[in-house]
């Protein structure tokens, strides 16, 4: 089922938390909504749950006019970050609850419900515990409990809040591709809220970055990552420096910003054209990479450049690099925008 | 209480604990002046009871009077408990899961009959539909009778026995936010199933140790039924009136009879309270 989202405005008092959004959303797509919090996002998926109801603007399901119907009417499977399993519920019946509240008439039997509840258990790779309290599972197990439950009733559509958000690091990863593969086959429609990029980039088909209400861009995650449409995105996407005025071999204007993501600056010994001159503050190893922290001769502005650590063992050996030593920055790929659209203030962002 | 300390019990560390005399005689008392003023009470109770034999403890619960009083006192913790139990039930719901003008007020209101003496709520009443009360006349033409009857009495209880229930379940299902009922209605319950299947189970011990505490206040009010009863022997009589007629009439055996029939029930709801208690450990834990 396709999702329309139309002029779509909802303010919580003085807070402008949907600004006119519009969204488009195919058929049997995994749509991600990334954003730092306080974009919006959140409220965004609870609208088209009906959770929420929003002050103007509406939401079509396959191009019917969902705005006023009742939550129940929507069918949506609705996965919330901290999992809202019943706590007196055993699992079993957690995942049976969609379908023992139907009304009479349409309320399977009993014996199709224990297949339906077993098969969808099997799914999720909990059909061992099903006799178990949410209490006695872990945070993973719980989450995939919760999706288990949603996709019971058969919804037209997947919505998850931060579904991985509550998780330890390990436990994420696992279940970021356990998702992608449920996606692939089961094939629902699917969006999920989040503010991890990375987590955005790996699972989604799409990704829409949101920031104060608005949508910033909208579209694959090479395209966001490699073409932002604005500082936001970029700068949202991952680390970047930022240059003031004129760099790189491209004839830049005055007014203009810079940005360059540190793995895409090369360290060569002489000046040439393009290149930032700056002195070696101090290198950092973490795992298979390594961080060089730069010092810009030019304004004593800091610039990141990351690289492979076996790039940086030869590197330093090749060049004699030791701590203060001066070399030249060649940038190989530098994104502009013009000053005026660059209101924002990176360290904000942290 | 009891239960509370266990669970934090930890082995005791130099740092933190007194020397062992210290200690014992902290301990101690505590002990008699719990022995003094609790068990002591409590065994004179029973004892005064029982003093003058089987027959005429009986025979003191047993009379017309006797009987009359705990009729009405049943009869209006059967009216008040079950009426404040919606009414709880209800206001914590509109507290706890929504939002909206005058919450604060409410709460205040709720605690109301906590912060008024019992007497002076039994005053309200007979202010309001004595006889010379605001409503007095018109009562009085319809031939209606609410103060020193059986109205006035179930009245004042509901009033003194409004808060408990409220009180009990505010706080828990606050902390349990509306995920759960949000998750139910996205799964296609409607508002009846959302609160008998997720709701109401899980608030149930809470609400069960209200309804105790609703109870056995229900059954104990003395003061603001005192006001507005009138005291007819076997008419408008509770058993805490009784017994205080029985006690100014120097019949002790007779008074202490049925003031043992009250703390009797003291005792059960004491129990149940810390079977009840002990479940919501054990749910909350778990949780």
């Amino acid at each position: 089922m396709s999702i329309q989202v139309r002029n779509l405005n909802k303010r919580f008092g003085a807070t402008v938390v949907c600004d006119n959004l519009n969204l488009d959303i195919g058929d049997g797509e995994l749509v991600a909504l990334l954003g730092p919090s306080g974009s919006g996002k959140t409220t965004l998926l609870r609208i088209i749950a009906g959770l929420e109801v929003p002050d103007s603007g509406s939401v079509l399901f396959h191009g019917e006019d969902a705005t006023s119907a009742d939550v129940r009417e929507r069918k949506v499977g609705f996965v919330f970050q901290h999992y809202a399993l019943f706590g007196h519920m055993t699992i079993f019946e957690n995942v049976a609850f969609g379908l023992r509240v139907k009304p009479r008439d349409v309320r399977p039997s009993e014996a199709t419900i224990r297949a339906k509840v077993m098969e969808l258990l099997t799914l999720v790779q909990l059909d061992s515990i099903a006799g178990r309290y949410p209490h006695q599972l872990s945070g993973g197990q719980r989450q995939r409990i919760a999706l288990a439950r949603a996709l019971a009733v058969e919804p037209k559509m997947l919505l998850l809040d931060e579904p991985f958000g509550a998780l330890d690091a390990r436990v994420r990863k696992e279940l970021r591709r356990w998702l992608r593969r449920l996606h692939d086959e089961v094939h629902v429609t699917s969006v999920f809220v989040t503010h991890d990029q990375e987590e955005a980039m790996e699972v989604a088909d799409r990704i829409v970055v949101m920031n104060q209400g608005r949508i910033e861009q909208d579209g694959p995650p090479d395209e966001v990552y490699d073409r932002p449409a604005t500082p936001f995105v970029l700068q949202f996407l991952g680390d970047v420096n930022v240059f003031h005025g004129r760099l790189g071999s491209a004839a830049g204007k005055d007014g203009e910003i810079s940005f360059v993501r540190p793995h895409e600056l090369d360290v060569v010994p002489a000046a040439a054209p393009g290149t930032v001159e700056a002195t070696l503050v101090q290198a950092l190893t973490v795992g298979p990479n390594t961080r060089l922290e730069f010092r810009r001769s030019a304004d004593q502005s800091f610039v990141d450049v990351e690289m492979a650590r076996s790039d940086w063992m030869a590197l330093r050996d090749r060049l004699g690099l030791a701590t203060g030593s001066t070399v030249h920055l060649l940038p190989r790929k530098v994104t502009r925008f013009a000053a005026e659209d660059v209101d924002f203030d990176p360290a904000a962002m942290i | 209480m009891s239960a509370a300390v266990s669970e934090g019990r930890r082995p005791a560390t130099p740092s933190t604990t007194e020397p062992a005399w210290v200690r014992r005689s902290l301990i101690a008392l505590a002990l008699v002046f719990l022995t003094l003023f609790l068990f002591v009470p409590l065994a004179a109770v029973f004892v005064e009871a029982l003093k003058k034999g089987l027959q005429v403890y009986w025979a003191a619960i047993t009379e017309p009077d006797a009987v009359s009083a705990i009729r009405l006192t049943m009869i209006a913790a059967l009216v008040a408990v079950p009426l404040n139990l919606v009414f709880g039930i209800a206001a914590a719901w509109a507290i706890a899961k929504f939002d909206f003008r005058g919450k604060n007020v409410l709460l205040t209101l709720i605690d109301l009959p906590f912060s008024v003496s019992p007497v002076i709520a039994g005053l309200i009443y007979v202010l309001v539909f004595g006889l010379q009360g605001w409503f007095g006349e018109w009562l009085r033409d319809h031939d209606l009778k609410v103060i020193f009857a059986l109205p006035g009495i179930v009245l004042a209880t509901v009033f003194i026995t409004f808060p408990f229930v409220a009180r009990e379940l505010i706080p828990l299902m606050q902390a349990q936010g509306t995920e759960q009922e949000e998750a139910a209605r996205v799964l296609g319950a409607g508002g009846w199933q959302m609160f008998l299947r997720v709701t109401l189970p899980n608030v149930k011990w809470a609400l069960l140790y209200g309804v105790i505490l609703c109870n056995a206040r229900a059954m104990g009010e003395f003061g603001a039924v005192s006001v507005v009863s009138g005291h007819i022997r076997g008419q408008t009589n509770t058993m805490p009136l009784h017994i205080e007629i029985l006690y100014n009439e120097y019949q002790f055996a007779a008074a202490f009879a049925v003031a043992s029939l009250l703390a009797g029930l003291a005792l059960v709801t004491l129990l149940v309270k810390f079977l009840v208690e002990r479940r919501i450990q054990r749910s909350t834990i778990s949780v």
